[in-house]
């Protein structure tokens, strides 16, 4: 069954705005263009592949995909409860009225999808992951993921470019990719192996934190202790790190950028507490270090919720890189120590989350100071397993002394953009960056 | 339990549940202070009681006792303090009689240097026994095999005054090891393996298999020459003896331990070693990585083998196998960890190790139960005994069993200082506390639990014989797994597990679509759970919490 991309049109706006991966709430959308229009199935229920051009305001245009299934009105389907928002309405067609929805939440549909972009792949289940960002997840069979990107970007998808480069040169502690699915030089969806058994990273800290913070003992002392874990996480880093190397290249560092980009972002910053011009010094350091390592692709957004640990021990995911950046910066080199100083403030952000979970202990003192011996100690083991890896100095300053002023640079740049959006999301939690660089900088001034 | 063993059952070890006993420590029928064949004898209708399926004696055989009876000095004869050979016999009658099984320990890499066959040996150079153990004119060959007790031995050659030669030994220097290069040394070790099979005992743990040849340039370990001579063993009891078993203790990596296998033509059990010390950290760590991964590095086994697994047993929680592995995960977490690098090298029984907690130890005992393998039990944690470290050595764990709150612990009518130890009598877990009797009235008492759980284990075969699948959970505290194997009636069995590792409520939501439609039923209580649907199955554990549940049709209840 089909139906004319005129009458899908008329239904798409509404559908667009209600998406998480929109992501264009600030722009008014001033209308949609059906770019593509592919009937993959014809039977009930019918796939049709569809692309959009999302015209916006200001005259700029994004471009979605939304695969849409069709089934008879009247039959109403259990995987359908609940799932407004998927929903596009109904539309007349030479068969009756019909129900027009998300083509991915009908495990029929998605399974039919997978046959058509992984035709090698024989599947019988499928299970949708409740996380929508920027695509959409479907589980097969808990053995194969498949990823379809909402809004598409012109050229390579930097996952998709990174994944593919790190598999080719024999890095196995990724998703590793089983089919992609392009056109025109457009990633539109892939296809990998589903890590089974694995439990994100931020879920074995707090794992561990809530241990700490229930037996009130040092960290070290605890049962739940996660530096060990985090010293394999360490490692896992470096290895990612000469392995991204290899397959794209190392130049020399470029420090001077790396402090004018820095500077730049912190004029901008809103936050007025910031003793910027202490800030602004250790940026400054960067000048006139004499060896800044070198540049490589690096995974760009690298904290615990990017890891997870499997039987198999730790894999690194969703290499797309910091998403409030544009494709280009996305994808430029830098050094391997700003994926460092990110998890190094990931262990924060988890060690104040898992004190937010007891509600007033916030202002226990005693736990405030087991959070902090927490991030500490982790921080200390996943630093000791990053280092201590084999062949990690060559992408690095040669000196300790340069090697730390890099690495504290990157991270109070990460904990100045942090702030920025706390203050813009969540202005409750700007307080966790915000010490962050008070620590940082007192520390820095000896 | 009870009634006659069908002994044309050739896999019957595969199913069963094992139980350790120290016969010197389990009951003194002659009132001398130590325990004795008579006085396990006595007990037997206790373990059956209980509901074990095959007891395993420590060495029982004429020794010195300098390295607590594993330094044999008469393979043929019963050590005079435990009784003699027709004791032995009758022990074994009456364990069959009650459906019981045997089996015992049995070193065969090497004996006492009071043995004749070493006094024989040392005498001449060119006697009849001169070439049955290993002698050299000096002290460097092997040199690439490791000292093994490095605190007490600083070579694996000792000189020996009388013949003026040294002689190799792998463990204690008054353990000479045979040389099984000599046939007639392979053929008298055959003959003790016949002497005793003969008797009616049911298998042997073979202690310290690895080392039983030594070669130039090689460290000693698992050479092949070692594994043909194992070969040799197996045929001789399928031939002779057929459905008795052999149980390697082989300390090493899993990966090197399935050597010893064979092709099911070698020992058709060895103990799996990681998989204890890592259930322990799991537990600790509060996450199942530590399990799922040992598992995940374990490879297949022949399929009329088993794996022997144990929560402790009389020796230390050991790291012995993992010294070489240098990025090994035990590694990194011992060496980090105050608490468990105390307990390294210390023999410590399950209680004491997780602070005298139930819920941890029926954590435990679940795991151990369900996890692929036939557990081993030790003596006494059936009542949760403790422990005494200042004792030394491995003495801690191998106190007097605790039968009543009476003089002696109820286990012997000899003088206290007669005792060949004393038993606990601490206010936690002294026999005044912790005894068979107090725990056989009160229907509460973990006693009366674990007899349960056996009873329940028994119920479900596929815990013995079953293949494994871990189910892919988010929440690392949970462990959750599938047992199933193709039932008796051609439709299949499957148990699933779900176990809390944490100290803390745990909700978890089970990947388990292939199941939808099918019924959970808790195995203890046959509680009928929610049907399973395409959607996760959620279930919530409370602390240290754990289910097993059958699965059963729709319909079938009611």
């Amino acid at each position: 069954m089909t139906i004319e991309p005129a009458d899908l049109a008329t239904l798409l706006p509404d559908f667009l705005v209600r998406q998480r991966w929109y992501g264009a709430s600030d722009l008014e959308l001033a209308g949609v263009e059906i770019s593509a229009f592919e009937v993959w199935r014809e039977e009930w229920p019918s796939l049709i592949w569809v692309l959009v051009d999302a015209r916006f305001g200001d005259d700029t245009v994004a471009r979605f995909q939304v695969p849409v299934g069709l089934r008879p009105l009247d039959q109403t389907e259990r995987f359908l409860e609940g799932k407004g928002r998927s929903m596009l309405g109904d539309v007349d067609t030479p068969d009756g009225p019909a129900l027009v929805y998300d083509a991915l939440v009908d495990p029929e549909l998605a399974l039919a999808f997978l046959r058509q972009i992984a035709p090698d792949e024989p599947v019988e289940r499928v299970r949708s992951l409740n996380v929508e960002q920027s695509n959409t997840s479907v589980v097969y069979d808990e053995r194969l993921i498949m990823k379809l990107f909402r809004r598409l970007a012109e050229g390579p998808n930097p996952d998709v470019e990174v994944t593919e480069g790190l598999a080719r040169v024999g890095f196995t502690h990724i998703s590793a990719p089983v089919a992609t699915w392009r056109r025109d030089g457009i990633d539109l969806a892939v296809v990998r192996t589903f890590l089974e058994a694995g439990t994100e990273g931020w879920q074995l800290a707090l794992t561990s934190l809530r241990d700490v913070y229930g037996s009130r003992l040092d960290p070290a002392e605890s049962g739940g202790d996660f530096a060990p874990e985090a010293c394999r996480l360490g490692q896992i880093t470096a290895e990612m790190h000469l392995k991204l190397a290899d397959a794209f290249g190392a130049t020399d560092g470029e420090p001077k950028i790396w402090a004018d980009s820095m500077v730049a972002n912190l004029s901008r910053s809103r936050a007025r507490a910031l003793d910027a011009p202490a800030i602004a010094a250790a940026y400054d350091a960067l000048r006139s270090i004499g060896d800044p390592g070198k540049s490589i692709r690096i995974h760009g957004d690298y904290h615990l919720a990017q890891t997870m640990r499997t039987d198999a021990g730790w894999f690194i995911l969703d290499f797309e890189g910091e998403p409030a950046l544009p494709l280009e910066e996305r994808r430029k080199p830098s050094s391997p120590l700003r994926d460092v100083a990110g998890m190094l403030r990931s262990f924060q952000y988890a060690a104040e989350v898992g004190l937010a979970e007891r509600g007033g202990a916030a202002e226990d003192d005693e736990l405030r100071a087991l959070g902090l011996r927490w991030e500490q100690h982790v921080s200390d083991a996943f630093r000791q397993g990053y280092f201590d890896t084999e062949g990690i100095d060559t992408l690095l300053p040669a000196t300790e002394r340069d090697r730390e002023t890099v690495l504290n640079a990157f991270i109070l740049a990460k904990a100045v953009y942090e702030i920025g959006y706390e203050l813009a999301h969540r202005p409750e939690w700007a307080r966790i960056p915000l010490e962050a660089v008070s620590r940082l900088v007192d520390s820095s001034r000896g | 339990m009870g009634g006659p063993i069908d002994f044309n059952d050739s896999r019957w070890f595969q199913r069963a549940v094992f139980y350790e006993v120290l016969v010197r420590g389990f009951n003194d029928a002659t009132g001398d202070g130590t325990g004795d064949l008579k006085g396990l004898t006595e007990k037997l209708d206790y373990l059956e009681w209980l509901g074990v399926d095959c007891l395993w004696l420590l060495p029982f055989y004429q020794s010195p006792l300098r390295d607590g009876g594993y330094d044999i000095s008469d393979f043929f004869t019963v050590l005079p303090a435990y009784g003699d050979v027709k004791d032995a016999a009758n022990l074994i009658d009456e364990a069959h009689r009650r459906g019981m099984r045997i089996i015992a320990d049995l070193v065969m890499n090497h004996t006492s240097d009071q043995h004749p066959w070493f006094q024989e040996s040392r005498q001449s150079r060119d006697g009849e026994k001169s070439d049955w153990y290993v002698w050299s004119d000096d002290d460097t060959r092997y040199s690439e095999a490791r000292i093994i007790f490095v605190d007490t031995e600083t070579s694996n050659w000792t000189f020996d005054p009388v013949r003026e030669q040294y002689y190799w030994h792998r463990f204690f220097h008054h353990q000479p090891d045979l040389n099984f290069d000599n046939p007639a040394v392979q053929d008298a070790m055959l003959d003790v393996v016949r002497f005793w099979l003969d008797m009616g005992l049911d298998g042997f743990r073979l202690d310290a298999v690895p080392y039983l040849f030594e070669r130039d340039g090689s460290n000693g370990e698992n050479l092949p020459e070692t594994h043909d001579y194992l070969k040799r063993v197996r045929q001789t009891v399928d031939a002779e003896f057929p459905g008795r078993v052999l149980l390697a203790e082989a300390n090493q990596w899993p990966a090197d331990v399935v050597e010893y296998f064979g092709e099911d033509d070698e020992c058709h059990m060895c103990f799996h070693f990681p998989l204890m010390p890592r259930m322990f950290m799991a537990v600790r760590r509060e996450q199942r990585y530590p399990i799922t991964e040992i598992l995940a590095q374990t490879p297949a086994i022949p399929e009329g083998c088993q794996w022997g697994i144990f929560l402790r047993n009389h020796d230390e929680l050991t790291l012995e196998m993992v010294t070489d592995e240098e990025r090994d995960y035990m590694y990194t977490e011992y060496a980090q960890d105050p608490l468990m690098r105390r307990n390294i090298g210390i023999a410590r029984r399950l209680f004491p190790l997780i602070d005298n907690d139930r819920r941890i130890a029926e954590l435990f005992y679940a795991l151990l139960f369900s996890m692929p393998g036939s557990p081993v039990m030790y003596y006494g944690d059936e009542i949760g005994m403790g422990d005494n470290i200042y004792l030394g050595d491995r003495d801690g764990v191998r106190t007097p069993m605790q039968w009543t709150p009476d003089r002696n612990a109820g286990f012997s009518k000899a003088d206290f200082a007669q005792l060949y130890l004393p038993p606990l009598m601490d206010p936690v877990y002294g026999y005044q506390a912790v005894n068979v009797e107090g725990e056989t009235r009160n229907p509460s008492s973990f006693l009366h639990w674990l007899r349960r759980m056996l009873a329940v284990r028994r119920e479900h075969p596929v815990m013995g014989v079953g293949a494994l699948e871990v189910l892919s959970t988010e929440n690392p505290s949970v462990l959750a797994y599938l047992r199933r194997s193709a039932g008796e009636s051609g439709k299949e069995d499957i148990v699933l597990c779900v176990n809390n590792l944490s100290r803390f409520a745990q909700p978890v939501e089970l990947m388990i679509p292939q199941l939808a439609g099918k019924i959970p039923v808790e195995t203890l209580g046959r509680v009928p759970f929610p049907a399973i649907g395409e959607l996760p199955y959620f279930v919530t554990l409370p602390p240290y919490g754990f289910y097993w549940f059958t699965l059963h049709e729709p319909g079938l209840d009611q």
